[in-house]
């Protein structure tokens, strides 16, 4: 049984430093989410434990953690299944050659530095646990990422998500989410591959029967719930609870596939109908408790398993400084010389370049994973984090210095009248 | 397409041919004899290792309620650290330690400790 006195108050702690250290972010101009992450990292190692090692062994003890795990994984299904509904297919086929080829780059280019980097840190930061294979896909796939929902939340604010380079940014972002997470599950399959409950064959064919499963079922059934909406203007209690219970089944399944469960709430949010009055009731429903609640409590998770700065040499630093050139030279250089070989004009792409930059939770997830599977090490780990957060902290000044808000303003804003959802 | 796929083939194959240290992260179940130093044995609590690895470093932590944590490295097939030397030997999922453990007030103890659960992780 958990002790409840000591759960409540870890979500009482953690919720006081996401929303206080998140109001000073937004202070210097920073996304809120931003400022959660940082507050996550601050409670763990790397600043509490590491400034009052008592008072976080008392607040945080090890045997405590896997309650704030299995809250935290919650909070992750929900909050996939609202990035996935977000996505809408429309936009990617409204977007043109030049979102088309700077994805494309985008995606590739820091997937093959990644993957050039593991090279060099396999020896270094592995074990022979892991193969080299499995290690390399997951450095390349873990660059290739972009963090939709941030970068949404940063467009938004910076009044740019009507605009040419925020509608060729997000259709980028969605792309390479989309398709940075089907990678990652082939290397959650290739790396849990021979110890897994099921056999390899089970997991392919099954993931296979599962995906046509949903494409050509499911999602036949699914525009039940708009008409439903479309008629009260609402989904009742028991309406909203079936939606839940088939986020949660989609997830059960993969997660008995051995993918991973969160794979199953991104392909049911994915799948779900998209007229906007919909989407954005959904979008209601789930984000307070998902991002006020239960996203806090994956940053804090996070935080308590990294350990930046903590017990490292110099080395580690060494470590530090390439992962996170490597990060931005594939990113923000590979999507801004794509941007502009499709005939973006070099301050736009360059915009885009600083935009898909932006890593942040969506990085998070797929680090927690890693550490989960095992492919990566624990200070591997730590290092990512960092470059996740580094990769994030520099959008919003970087993209203020290229594209200033004068800039804006004088762009025309042509797609204001439609509705992005 | 074709050059980044071919790109990406040729370093994961170059990449076949890299070794990594020898893995020992994980929970230990400790075999030793009793009568060796019973005042420090009965301390400990199985696993009474636990290993965070990160290439060739490594934090031990030893169960013995104190929960007292030791730097160590591993050098080709041998975990060392201020307490503990111990030979690595076994494939990563049958992996075994062989060794020594100072434990406080006794000599050197001989121990044999077994990775409690298959370490999770694979690949090709």
């Amino acid at each position: 049984m958990p002790n409840l006195f000591q759960l409540v108050l870890q979500i009482a702690v953690i919720l006081v430093a996401a929303r206080v250290v998140g109001i000073v972010f937004q202070k210097i101009h920073q996304p809120q989410v931003m400022g959660e992450m940082v507050a996550g990292i601050l409670l763990g190692p790397s600043l509490l434990g590491w400034v009052a090692p008592q008072l976080s062994a008392a607040l945080f003890p090890p045997a405590s953690l896997g309650y704030l795990s299995a809250l935290s994984q919650v909070g992750l299904v929900l909050f996939m299944f609202l990035v996935g509904l977000a996505l809408n297919p429309k936009d990617l086929d409204n977007s043109g050659h030049a979102a088309v080829l700077t994805s494309h780059v985008g995606i590739v280019a820091p997937f093959v530095l990644g993957s050039i980097l593991a090279l060099y840190l396999y020896p270094r930061l592995s074990d022979d646990s892991v193969t080299f294979t499995g290690f390399a896909l997951f450095m390349g796939a873990a660059m290739s990422i972009t963090a939709f929902p941030v970068l949404a939340r940063i467009l938004a604010e910076r009044h740019l998500l009507r605009t040419r380079l925020g509608t060729m940014a997000i259709t980028c972002a969605a792309v390479d989410d989309v398709t940075g997470w089907y990678i990652l599950a082939y290397i959650v399959v290739l790396v849990r591959a021979g110890h897994a409950a099921r056999p390899l064959w089970v997991t392919i064919g099954g993931s296979l029967v599962y995906i046509f499963a949903m494409l050509f079922g499911v999602r036949r059934w699914l525009p039940y719930f708009e008409r439903y909406h479309q008629r009260r203007k609402r989904l009742s209690e028991n309406v909203l609870a079936m939606l839940v219970l088939l986020v949660l089944a989609s997830s059960l399944v993969t997660e008995w596939l051995g993918i991973h469960l969160l794979f199953g709430a991104f392909l049911m949010g994915t799948i779900m109908p998209k007229e906007a009055p919909f989407v954005r009731y959904l979008l209601h429903q789930f984000e307070s408790l998902t991002i006020v609640l239960l996203l806090p409590m994956f940053f804090a998770f996070t935080g308590l398993r990294a350990r930046i700065g903590v017990g490292g040499n110099s080395r580690i630093w060494l470590y530090t400084a390439l992962v996170i050139v490597v990060a931005i030279a594939g990113k923000l250089g590979g999507s801004m010389v794509a941007a502009r070989m499709a005939g973006t004009p070099w301050r736009e792409a360059a915009a885009i370049g600083i935009l898909m930059n932006t890593r942040g939770l969506m990085q998070l997830v797929i680090l927690n994973i890693g550490l989960d599977i095992g492919v990566i090490s624990p200070a591997l780990f730590s290092i990512m984090v960092l470059m996740a957060l580094v990769t994030t902290f520099m959008t919003t000044p970087l993209l203020e210095w290229v594209y200033p808000a004068r800039l804006r303003a004088a762009q025309p804003d042509d797609l204001a009248e439609q509705d992005v959802a | 397409m074709g050059v980044p796929l071919a790109g990406l083939l040729g370093i994961l194959e170059a990449g076949r041919s890299i070794a990594a240290p020898m893995s020992v992260g994980g929970d230990w179940v400790l075999e030793v004899d009793p009568a060796a130093c019973p005042s420090g044995i009965a301390r400990l609590r199985q696993p009474a290792l636990n290993i965070v690895q990160s290439g060739a470093d490594a934090l031990v932590t030893l169960n013995d309620g104190r929960a007292a944590q030791m730097p160590a490295t591993i050098a080709g097939a041998v975990l060392t650290s201020t307490a503990l030397r111990a030979d690595i030997a076994g494939k990563p999922s049958q992996r075994i330690l062989t060794g020594t453990l100072q434990l406080d007030g006794c000599a050197p103890l001989a121990f044999r400790a077994t990775r409690q659960e298959p370490v999770r992780k694979s690949g090709d």
